[in-house]
């Protein structure tokens, strides 16, 4: 009984309304069969597939191919058979490659300096990443969750394609893009060149980008640790989170600690990108007030070589959409704690992540005022293994009085406290796939009569170049 | 009145203390002086404990080493620390391993990095593998089916002695470029490492003869080069795949090999879980050997220590007949 049948057994036993749990279960058997499968023996049948080319064996630096037969053992004691098939499989492989392992891809005399794949060429790192997912809502998806990427309904929903593109342009330039490819359209989610020789320690961007305002913000779905957005983040910016058009100024400041300042000007327009901006609508540019300006301090302390702290102080102003310049301020504190051991099994690790952010926003006859909250922790136990939990917490909006107000024009029902708790449970076949299982309940008076649960199935896939994971 | 004179005679007292804190400073200050008239000393961040160790060596008393990862970590899986960054910031020579080891920590590092003297490209940064006899270069067609596999070739060369020669010559060169005031000093440093390398890599083969031809299992193909120059035979690796973790019917075959060819010892670093490794070297009677991945530098270990600290453990554990004679040895 592997711990996937056990999840899918408590899950099928929910009490959730036989209904929902029936068709929960035919949402979420077929991925979960899936799961299983993959989980049980992923790289033992990817071995047994037989080559396709040419009848040659399939360049590994493995052992035991050429089609041996593989059976499921459930101990690691291997079986009469299993022995003679595996001398069977074995005489075949030093019958082919002279009792040498079987490097069949590889040169096996030494070479001086890397040659060959590696050779240098002047194509771009490519990566390609694919999200899908399957959701179950008890209520009103749609009415809750406002994420560019987040499954929204009960059914399947393609979250996205990512397709990441990188290289240095020259000794002075890197450049960096992220194209996002929904089903229905393409979108440059990210294009910026970032400076890599200014004198001073700065370092400019220039293009499309995520803002640099708090944590969870500037980071793409494929590093998260839950499958959605911060319904933070798509209160305060959209679904798609803070970017636009713009240039961002950063120095590292010559202290014993790191500390970073990043300053930046971007559009302040975007209906899901600058929601407590300009949002949506066509302005014109008349003074440099007119953008949205960010600054940021990033500190990093390492508290001990396993013990790694991160403070970010965040604040952001630019005109809103309300008119009569006026404008709205947003102010984060992001902390970010991760112990992670530097000997033993260097693979697990535990991270906490919070975030405040408060926001005052002008409107004719009164100044708006609410505050957002998440804290998430997360956990990688094992190899394959790791678990997360995630409350959010979104107040009601309040007026100069004090007093709860119906004149946020973005969000005028939001007059009751949002909290949202999720936890997700993540299996890592590899570096480069994830497949998760996340639940939530959000009691979202303001959008919701009742508290909405709701399930998601995701897989995740990546092709392509290394990814370079930022802290 | 009384509290007025008080007052002012404490506020005497300040200044006077004040002033003897400004002298002492400035005496500091002098007393420094000689000091910054010397040059600074040569800011070397390797990425592995192994590069810190040989950039020691051979630029002596006139370099300054950091490295980013210690020898109980992963190389492959180095969180990008920001204070990483800030080492990468002040260095004037970026010591790398290369052959895409660091790929997943090292660019952001670089980027966030502002210098432009370690950038790739720079006078200051240098790809150890370049110097290197690189062994598991991907010649066919490459993907990750395979695990994650490296196609410039196995990149854990430095646990071939020979490779280490070759990669003190590479550092010797690229210091003597960028600090070519102390170039005749890292030439004779250089030379001094190769003679003792020289010298306890012939010791180590006299003492390491008796086990070629050997079988060992590798959790992850990380002792290719170690093997290769020993003579050892890697029947099996506990990992089915690079970088991906063992299942039960792979650790069966191995356990099957590990039967079939008398394997004694199986090696592994100290950063891969062990109790699959542990319950085959139980059910084979064989020796684990968890190693660090190269020297431990805050010890002060050498990379020079920690090759004799692996070739003493393989003795140890493949060839008690051997072991008595290293005990007789002063």
């Amino acid at each position: 009984m592997t711990p996937l049948m056990a999840l899918s057994g408590v899950m099928a036993g929910r009490r959730v309304g036989r209904s929902c749990a029936a068709f929960l279960w035919r949402v979420a058997s077929p991925c979960l069969l899936f799961l299983l499968l993959v989980s049980f023996d992923l790289p033992a049948r990817a071995q047994a597939r037989p080559s396709m080319d040419n009848g040659q064996a399939a360049p590994t630096p493995v052992e035991f191919e050429s089609g041996a037969k593989t059976s499921v053992v459930p101990a690691a004691e291997p079986t009469a058979e299993e022995l003679a098939e595996i001398e069977r499989a074995l005489a075949a492989d030093s019958a082919t490659s002279d009792g040498e392992s079987v490097h069949s891809a590889e040169s096996s005399a030494p070479v001086l300096g890397p040659v060959g794949a590696a050779l240098a060429n002047f194509n771009p790192d490519l990566s390609v990443i694919l999200d899908v997912a399957a959701g179950w809502f008890s209520g009103e998806g749609e009415a809750i969750s406002a994420g560019g990427h987040d499954p929204r309904k009960t059914g399947l929903t393609f979250q996205q394609l990512e397709l990441s593109i990188g290289k240095a342009v020259d000794p002075y330039f890197r450049f960096d893009a992220n194209l996002v490819f929904s089903q229905f359209g393409v979108e440059v989610e990210e294009a910026f060149a970032t400076t890599l020789a200014l004198p001073l320690n700065l370092q400019v961007r220039a293009g499309q980008f995520l803002t640099r305002f708090g944590r969870i913000n500037a980071t793409h779905p494929h590093t998260w640790e839950f499958i959605d957005q911060n319904f933070a983040v798509t209160r305060l910016f959209g679904g798609e989170g803070n970017r636009g058009l713009g240039l961002e100024l950063s120095w590292l400041a010559p202290l014993p600690w790191f500390a970073e300042l990043v300053f930046s000007v971007t559009d302040a327009a975007g209906e899901s990108t600058a929601r407590s901006f300009l949002g949506g609508g066509e302005f014109d540019i008349e003074s440099p007030l007119d953008f949205q300006a960010t600054a940021a301090l990033k500190q990093f302390f390492a508290l001990t070589d396993a013990l790694s702290l991160n403070v970010g102080l965040s604040a952001t102003t630019g005109p809103n959409a309300t008119g009569n310049d006026n404008r709205s301020d947003l102010y984060g504190l992001d902390l970010y704690l991760r112990w992670r051991p530097v000997s033993g099994e260097t693979l697990r690790w535990i991270s906490l992540q919070a975030e405040i952010f408060w926001r005052r926003r002008q409107v004719p006859g009164d100044l708006i005022q609410d505050l957002n909250a998440y804290a998430q922790i997360a956990w990688r136990l094992a190899d394959r293994w790791s678990v997360a939990a995630r409350y959010e917490w979104g107040g009601a909006a309040f007026g100069i009085d004090g007093e709860v107000t119906h004149r946020d024009w973005l969000d005028s029902d939001w007059t009751r406290d949002r909290h949202r708790v999720s936890a997700a449970v993540t299996f890592h076949p590899s570096e480069f796939s994830r497949l998760r299982l996340q639940g939530a309940r959000d009691h979202a008076p303001s959008l919701a009569p009742s508290p909405v649960w709701s399930v998601f199935v995701a897989a995740e896939f990546f092709v392509g170049a290394h990814a370079a994971h930022p802290f | 009145m009384h509290r007025s004179i008080h007052s002012s005679r404490r506020c005497l007292l300040a200044r006077r203390a004040l002033l003897a804190r400004l002298r002492a400073f400035l005496f500091c200050l002098l007393g420094l002086m000689p000091a910054l008239a010397q040059a600074a000393p040569i800011k070397v961040v390797a990425t592995v404990p192994a590069l810190a160790s040989l950039a020691r060596d051979i630029g002596g008393d006139r370099v300054e080493v950091t490295s980013l990862s210690l020898a109980t970590q992963d190389p492959h899986f180095v969180d990008a620390r920001p204070s990483l960054a800030l080492a990468l910031n002040r260095a004037d020579l970026l010591l790398a391993v290369g052959l895409e080891l660091e790929l997943g920590w090292l660019p952001t590092l670089l980027t966030g990095a502002r210098n432009p003297r370690v950038q790739v490209g720079g006078p200051g940064y240098v790809d150890c593998s370049m110097a290197a006899m690189l062994r598991g270069v991907i010649t066919g067609p490459i993907d990750r089916a395979h695990g994650d596999v490296h196609a410039g070739g196995n990149p854990h060369y430095l646990f071939d002695p020979h490779n280490a020669l070759r990669v003190g010559k590479l550092i010797a060169e690229r210091l003597s470029a960028i600090d070519p005031e102390g170039s005749a000093i890292y030439a004779a440093n250089e030379r001094a490492f190769a003679e003792s390398l020289n010298r306890r890599v012939a010791d180590w083969q006299a003492r390491l003869k008796p086990l070629k031809g050997r079988p060992i299992i590798a959790y992850h193909s990380s002792w290719l080069y170690l093997a290769e120059w020993i003579g050892l035979r890697e029947v099996a690796f506990i990992e089915p795949r690079p970088g991906i973790a063992p299942t039960p019917s792979h650790v069966a075959r191995v356990i099957a090999t590990g039967r079939a060819e008398g394997v004694r010892a199986i090696l592994q670093e100290t950063f891969y879980a062990d109790s699959t490794s542990r319950l085959i070297a139980d059910k084979l009677g064989a020796k684990l050997l968890r190693l660090d991945g190269g020297p431990n530098t805050r010890r002060g270990e050498s990379y020079a220590d920690h090759m004799e600290r692996v070739v003493a453990a393989l003795i140890e554990a493949m060839a008690p007949a051997v072991q008595s004679s290293k005990e007789a040895r002063p």
